[in-house]
Order: structure tokens, then C-alpha cells, then sequence
């Protein structure tokens, strides 16, 4: 006799999975952020100090640290919404052949994994790097380029490159699951193809570009390797500074404490965003149509 | 039965301990002698080819387990996931914390007849001893952390100043890391090197000022030694405070010199020591392995192929000029101006620092 199992039963593996690998450790953070550091012993004391989230609010560094992580991710996420929504759309007109084959290339580059890629990076745009090389030999400059690496301008090219493909394929997903009929009876009916665009293709991407906002935004806003290898002087992350604090200071509470702040900051600007974008009355029309 | 060899369980035992030990590689066995040590540390101290002769000497397997950071050591160790580790890598500056945590077996020090030999500077070092003055770590392998530059673009051998120095605009990195800068700014401002990391708060406000008037002129911040030798490699840097590392990969390629600045040098010492929880059969192996370390087989391997020095003079006298220049012991007043950067008790302020500096 087959076991017969509620669709919430289903949901048991997942929940017991999510309890362990976040909710357990992020209980953790908030109960190490009010501990101190026992420097002789070299433990932690469970002393329920506030002190760690005083200097959260009043040491600038941290809110400048969480700040920069917020506008490096919300820039990023815009940029490759401009950037990925044509190439996105684009693509759902392929024949299925090359669909496939935009797919392998979009996701190629996040095979080679991220050093990788950094070193390519440099290669490229470095002082004597292929861009400055060219542009030399060319006549057009005489001394190189020196903002092309170890800029914010590096930094952000970079995050947009490895990030593109999440929004892209986000969206895709979503211009592909529109309903073609729409979009010739609206043409029937004398839309031009602009107003098609605006009143149901837009419309009825906005969870794809929803989803492909929210992964960005995390991504970048998260990254350290990125901005601490090519963003030069100007690459400072929270990240980094959560490793260290955790690290050679051995002070886990501040750490906690900033990897608590970093992450409610983050889940309130990334709610913020995505809440807006569903808002729109075509991610309604959307979700009411999976719903039933 | 007991008098007549084996028992039937004692033959039982033995297969099992075979069998674990054939499948798990690194579990010792029960009852036989120690077939192999697991040696946690650098993969620049622990090459095969350095421990082949004290394998061959003892039989005793050394299974080398490469650390990735100092800090990823003492947590594996606070946190008990290292069990399987025989001998583990502090550093000097370091070590203090392991023997504050209680993480270090004692040492007998009259079972390491070489320690005897080792240069005073490392054999009456206090930062291995608990506050009893009890001992539980032995430094074996030390070096500097040189200036390293391009001769062909610098007139004079820099110093800590050049790096300051708003005529190399563009050229200069220093390392992404709070200890080591901070404490350059320190002696850049006048600091004595005694003193740079115990900073009052009016001297850490000082070397914060040069740091943010270094920025401007810094190419980056370097975050790992294969990430600086990149930079010189690609004509991004030509002047930092580095290891010597770039110095050894690139000096046949390019005109690379090396600079020990006079306000005091910044020495690296790596210590042997095992964990507390060792079995006493292991830890007789252990006491062998750093007499070892401290003799001449390992320390003409370490001196020929890693271009490092072992804390004794044992071999010293049987290089060459040159090889003895390549380790810094060709002179010996090096040892004068060492100064070994530790993390300040109150180093989440220099975090602090450092971050403030990153972020003007």
C-alpha cells in the first residue's frame, strides 16, 4: 500500500534543512552579539552586553561599510536589469536551437570560477593589459588608462559581468511563460508594438525581473573577493570585515553583531525593492494564474 | 592462554586496528608502534622531499596536512575539528593564544638535544612559555618580511617612508592587513619599534593620518603573496611591503631587489608544537620529529629549495656567501632590528583603524 502524504508533509525535509543551515546559526549570531571576549581565557562570556550593538549605531565605519554594500548592489541590480532585460526578451524570439545555444554561452563565463576571472580581468584591463596595449598602439593615448583597474569603476563593470546572467535567465524564463496570443490580439487590435511592449510584455515579466533584482542585489552586495582583488584602494566590503573580526580579533560578538546588521539592512532594501516591482499589476496577473 | 603470546581477542583487535587503519589511513593502530603523523602547517615548510630522511630514519610516515590560514589553525583547534592532527604549526607571535587556551601539550625540552643549538634570539624567547614558565612550543623556521622592489625604478634602496612618498604615485601597495600597516604608519610616524604595536591612542591617531595620505598614492592593497606577484609580474606595482616570494619568482625575469629598512624589520617565526590530547606514543614521535627540524637534514633541504632559515646556526657555516644572503644569515645584526608583529589585545580597535582608512 503506497503512503499517502499531505502536500505540507512534503515541506518536513525542506523546513528541518532551513531550521539547521539558517535559522539555528542566525540564532546563534544574535546570541553571540551580546557576548564579549574573554581575552586571557580567550573565550566567549556570556555577559548580555549591549555593547557591540552600541557601536553599531554609533560608529560610522559600520553604516558606511553596510551603506557602500547597499549601493554597490542596488547599482548593480539596475544596471544589469537595463543591460539583461533586451538580451533577456531577445532571446525568448530564437529558434530553439539557439536558445540553447544563447543559454551555454550566457553561462559559460560562471564555469571558470571567480579567480579565474579576476586574473582575466587584470590581464585585460591592466596598465599594460590588452585595452591600454590597444588603445597605445593605436596613438589614442600615451600614458595607460590607470582607472580602468583597481577602481570603483572596475569593481562595478566586474559584479555586472558575473551577475548579468542570474537576471538574464530570470527573466527569460518569465518572457518565455507569456501567452503569444496576448501580444498578437493586442496587434490585432492595433497596439503598436511599443504599447504591446509596455501594457503586456513588461507588465508580465516583473516577477522574472523580480527575482533577477533580488538575486543581484544579494550577490553583489555580498561580494568580497571582487571588490577586494580589482576594486583597489576603494574596496573595502563588510565582508571583509566580518572575516576579520572573526578571525585575528577573535571578537565573534562585534562580528555578529555587524553580520546581523548587514544582513536585516539587506533584506530590508531587497524586500523593499522586489515588494515595488510586484506591486504592478501584471505580477499580480501573474501569481493569481499559478495559484490556480 | 595469557602466557602463551596472543589472545584470541588481542589477534581480533589486531585485524581491526589493520582494517581502520588501511581504510581511515591516518587512525594509528591500537597496539603497534606509530605508523604516521599528520603534520599540520605551510605547504613552504613541509614539502615530501624536506621529511624523507626523518621517514626513512624513524619509519614513521609524516602526512602533511596544509594549513590555509593561521586563524582557520586555531579554530579547527579551539572548535575540536582537527583531531586527526599530530603536530601543528603556531606562530610566534601567535602562540599565545594557543597556551592561553589550554590547546598545547608541555614540552620536555631535554628530549630535543638540538634545541640546545638554536640562535638565542628564538631558544630564550618568552612568547612560547605560559606564565608559570612552563614551554610548549619550539620555533623552527624564521625570515623576514622585506621591502621588495624594482631596482630598475627606484635610485636608492627604499625604505618605509617611500611608501609614503607621493613621487611613486601609482606604484606603491602595501598589504590589506590592519597589523602589519598600521604598524609602518606607527614607525613612518616615529614610533620606536618596540613600541609600534602597543600604540597609545594618540600615536594610533597619527599613523591613521598617514594612512589616509598614503591612499591616494597606493596602487591597491594586496590580499594574498600570489596576488602581489601579480602585480609586479604585470607592471601594476613596483614598490611594496611584501614576503620575499615576488622577490624569488621574479628575480630572473625582472631587475627585483629586496630592502631590510633600518627602523626595524618585520620577522615571521613558525613554532612546532603538538596538541594537548596527543597520546603519549605519538608524542614521543613528535619530540623526535622537532629535533629533526632543528638538525641539518631538514635545514640544508629548507635552505637550498624554500630560500628559508631554521632557528639553529647548525648548517650555517657550510653554505655559501650567496645562499647564506639568500636567508639572511650572513648577517647576523638582522637579528638587532627584528620586531615580531602581534595582535594587540585590543586589535578590534586597529580593525576599526584600518577599516576608517579604507573607507576615507
Amino acid at each position: 500500500m503506497a503512503p499517502v502524504f499531505h502536500r505540507g508533509q512534503l515541506a518536513i525535509p525542506v523546513t528541518c534543512i532551513l531550521m539547521l543551515g539558517c535559522i539555528f546559526p542566525l540564532a546563534l549570531l544574535a546570541v553571540f552579539s551580546v557576548f564579549e571576549v574573554d581575552l586571557d581565557a580567550f573565550t566567549l562570556v556570556p555577559a548580555f552586553s549591549g555593547q557591540n550593538w552600541v557601536q553599531m549605531f554609533t560608529n560610522p565605519v559600520f553604516a558606511f561599510l553596510i551603506g557602500k554594500a547597499v549601493v554597490s548592489g542596488a547599482g548593480t541590480a539596475v544596471l544589469a536589469a537595463i543591460i539583461g532585460y533586451p538580451i533577456a526578451v531577445s532571446m525568448t524570439r530564437l529558434p530553439v536551437l539557439w536558445k540553447g545555444v544563447g543559454s551555454i554561452v550566457l553561462l559559460t563565463p560562471l564555469y571558470t570560477g571567480e579567480i579565474v576571472r579576476i586574473y582575466a580581468w587584470r590581464v585585460v584591463l591592466g596598465s599594460e593589459g590588452l585595452i591600454n596595449a590597444t588603445l597605445k598602439w593605436l596613438g589614442a593615448i600615451s600614458e595607460p588608462l590607470k582607472f580602468l583597474l583597481f577602481s570603483p569603476f572596475t569593481t562595478h563593470l566586474v559584479l555586472l559581468y558575473n551577475n548579468l546572467p542570474f537576471m538574464v535567465l530570470a527573466i527569460w524564463i518569465s518572457a518565455e511563460l507569456i501567452d503569444k496570443r496576448l501580444i498578437e490580439a493586442a496587434r490585432d487590435l492595433g497596439a503598436r508594438p511599443i504599447d504591446a511592449f509596455f501594457k503586456i510584455i513588461l507588465p508580465l515579466t516583473t516577477p522574472g525581473l523580480a527575482v533577477g533584482v533580488f538575486t543581484v542585489f544579494a550577490l553583489a552586495a555580498g561580494d568580497m573577493m571582487t571588490p577586494s582583488l580589482l576594486g583597489g584602494t576603494s574596496g573595502a566590503t563588510p565582508m571583509a570585515m566580518i572575516d576579520n573580526l572573526f578571525g585575528t580579533a577573535f571578537d565573534w560578538p562585534l562580528a555578529s553583531a555587524l553580520s546581523l546588521s548587514l544582513l536585516v539592512v539587506l533584506l530590508v532594501f531587497a524586500t523593499g525593492f522586489v515588494g515595488v516591482l510586484l506591486r504592478f499589476d501584471g505580477a499580480r496577473a501573474v501569481f493569481r494564474r499559478g495559484a490556480r | 592462554m595469557a602466557g602463551s603470546g596472543f589472545s584470541r581477542r588481542d589477534v581480533l583487535a589486531g585485524i581491526a586496528a589493520g582494517t581502520a587503519a588501511g581504510i581511515f589511513g591516518s587512525s594509528s593502530s591500537a597496539r603497534a608502534a606509530v605508523a604516521e603523523m599528520v603534520w599540520a602547517t605551510w605547504d613552504s615548510n613541509g614539502h615530501p622531499e624536506y621529511v624523507a630522511a626523518f621517514e626513512a630514519q624513524t619509519g614513521v610516515k609524516v602526512k602533511l596536512s596544509y594549513l590555509s590560514s593561521e586563524d582557520a589553525q586555531f579554530a579547527a583547534l579551539k572548535t575540536g575539528t582537527a583531531s586527526d592532527w599530530d603536530m601543528i604549526n603556531p606562530s610566534l607571535n601567535g602562540s599565545w593564544r594557543y597556551i592561553k587556551s589550554g590547546l598545547l601539550e608541555q614540552l620536555d625540552m631535554s628530549k630535543i638535544p638540538n634545541a640546545a643549538k638554536m640562535y638565542d634570539v628564538f631558544k630564550t624567547t618568552p612568547k612560547v612559555l605560559d606564565a608559570s614558565g612552563k614551554q610548549f612550543a619550539v620555533p623552527y623556521l624564521w625570515g623576514l618580511n622585506p621591502i621588495v622592489y624594482r631596482k630598475d625604478k627606484f635610485e636608492s634602496e627604499p625604505d618605509y617612508t617611500t611608501l609614503f612618498n607621493a613621487k611613486y604615485k601609482g606604484q606603491l601597495a602595501m598589504r590589506d592587513y590592519a597589523l602589519e600597516s598600521i604598524a609602518i604608519a606607527g614607525l613612518v610616524a616615529g614610533v620606536p619599534r618596540d613600541k609600534v604595536f602597543v600604540m597609545e591612542t594618540k600615536e594610533l591617531a597619527e599613523a591613521k593620518k598617514l594612512l589616509i595620505a598614503q591612499k591616494p598614492l597606493l596602487r591597491t592593497y594586496w590580499q594574498t603573496i600570489g596576488d602581489l606577484t601579480n602585480l609586479f609580474a604585470t607592471g601594476e606595482v613596483s614598490c611594496a611591503f611584501s614576503w620575499r616570494v615576488p622577490f624569488d619568482v621574479l628575480k630572473d625575469k625582472l631587475p627585483m631587489g629586496m630592502a631590510k629598512p633600518k627602523a626595524g624589520i618585520m620577522g615571521w617565526c613558525d613554532c612546532f608544537a603538538m596538541p594537548a590530547t596527543l597520546s603519549a606514543e605519538k608524542s614521543e614521535i613528535g619530540y623526535k620529529f622537532i629535533n629533526y627540524l632543528l638538525g641539518p637534514e631538514y635545514a640544508t633541504q629548507v635552505a637550498k629549495i624554500g630560500n628559508y632559515a631554521t632557528t639553529s646556526p647548525i648548517i650555517r657555516d657550510t653554505l655559501s656567501k650567496e645562499e647564506q644572503e639568500a636567508i639572511f644569515v650572513d648577517d647576523m645584526d638582522v637579528m638587532k632590528s627584528f620586531m615580531w608583529p602581534v595582535a594587540p589585545e585590543n586589535y578590534s580597535e586597529w580593525l576599526k583603524i584600518w577599516n576608517e582608512v579604507k573607507a576615507s
